[in-house]
C-alpha cells in the first residue's frame, strides 16, 4: 500500500467506509445506498453526487474495481488493495470503541 | 397553449447555490424551470406551485453519463440537461425525507467545488502567465508603446477579473 492510498483513506470519511464496507459483495451504486440506509437504520442516506463521486474515485485507486454493468448501473467490488484498506480502518473504529468502553 | 415566460439572468459558474434557490422560488410561485440557454435565458412553463430542490453538479466527464444519470433516478433525482458544464437534477421536497442535496457529506461538497475552481482558473491562469505577461514585457522593451499599451489594458481587465473570482470563491467557501 502506498503512501498516497495511506493519507486519503485512513482514516477514512464515514462516507467512505460504508460504501467500502458494503462493497465486500459486489452490489451497483443504488444497491450500496440501500444496503448503508439498512445497515444504519436509516440515518446514512448517501446522496447521488457523492456516492458517483466516491466510486469513482475508488475505482481510480484501484480499492473497488468494475464488474459488470446490469440495465445501466455499474457493479463493482472490493479489491485486495481495498480489503487491506478496510482492514487497518477496522482496527483503528475497534481500538476507538475499545477506547470509549475503558473510559465508561 | 402552455402558457411559458423567459427570464434572463447571470449567475457567475461559482454561484451555483444562488442558481438553485432561484430556480426553487420560481417552481414555487408557479413557474416549472424547462431549460437554460445562451447567456443566462432562463426558460419557464406556467404550473401548479410546489417545492421543487434544484441542484447542479458539476460534471464533464463524457464517459459513463448514462450510469451517471441512472444513479441519480435511482434516488429519485430527475434529470433535466447540461449547461456550461454543470448538469441540472430536481426532486420534489415531497419525496424527500426532510430536506435532501445531491451531496451528502462536505468532502463530495468540496471535491466539486475544487472541479469547478481548477476548470475555470486554469486557462486563465495559463493565458495570463503564458501570454499577456511576456507579451507586455517584450512589447514594452521593443518601445512599442502603443501595442504594450493595449497588453497592459488587457492585464487590468484580467487582474480585475481574478479579483471578482477570488472574491467569489471565498463567498463559496463560507
Amino acid at each position: 500500500m502506498d503512501a498516497h492510498i495511506r493519507k486519503v483513506y485512513v482514516p477514512m470519511t464515514e462516507t467512505g467506509f460504508y460504501i467500502l464496507f458494503s462493497l465486500r459483495k459486489e452490489n451497483h451504486g443504488y444497491g450500496v445506498v440501500q444496503e448503508v440506509e439498512r445497515l444504519t437504520n436509516g440515518e446514512i442516506r448517501l446522496a447521488p453526487g457523492t456516492m458517483y463521486g466516491s466510486l469513482s474515485k475508488m475505482e481510480n485507486d484501484k480499492l473497488i474495481k468494475f464488474v459488470r454493468e446490469e440495465d445501466k448501473r455499474k457493479i463493482y467490488v472490493i479489491t485486495e488493495l481495498g480489503s487491506e484498506v478496510l482492514d487497518l480502518e477496522l482496527k483503528r473504529i475497534k481500538r476507538l470503541y475499545n477506547t470509549i468502553k475503558e473510559a465508561e | 397553449m402552455m402558457e411559458t415566460k423567459k427570464e434572463f439572468k447571470y449567475f457567475t459558474i461559482f454561484n451555483h447555490k444562488k442558481e438553485e434557490e432561484y430556480l426553487r422560488e420560481m417552481h414555487k410561485k408557479g413557474w416549472r424551470f424547462i431549460k437554460v440557454s445562451g447567456f443566462g435565458m432562463y426558460h419557464f412553463e406556467k404550473c401548479e406551485p410546489e417545492d421543487i430542490i434544484y441542484q447542479l453538479d458539476y460534471n464533464t466527464e463524457k464517459d459513463g453519463r448514462e450510469e451517471y444519470i441512472k444513479m441519480y433516478e435511482d434516488l429519485g433525482w430527475q434529470y433535466i440537461q447540461d449547461y456550461a458544464g454543470y448538469s441540472y437534477f430536481k426532486k420534489p421536497v415531497s419525496e424527500m425525507n426532510g430536506e435532501e442535496e445531491i451531496f451528502s457529506d462536505d468532502e463530495s461538497k468540496n471535491a466539486m467545488k475544487e472541479k469547478v475552481y481548477k476548470a475555470r482558473f486554469t486557462p486563465l491562469l495559463v493565458l495570463f502567465l503564458a501570454v499577456l505577461i511576456p507579451q507586455f514585457i517584450i512589447q514594452l522593451s521593443l518601445a512599442n508603446y502603443t501595442v504594450a499599451t493595449f497588453f497592459g489594458v488587457v492585464l487590468v481587465i484580467y487582474i480585475i477579473c481574478f479579483i471578482f473570482i477570488g472574491i467569489d470563491i471565498l463567498k463559496s467557501k463560507k
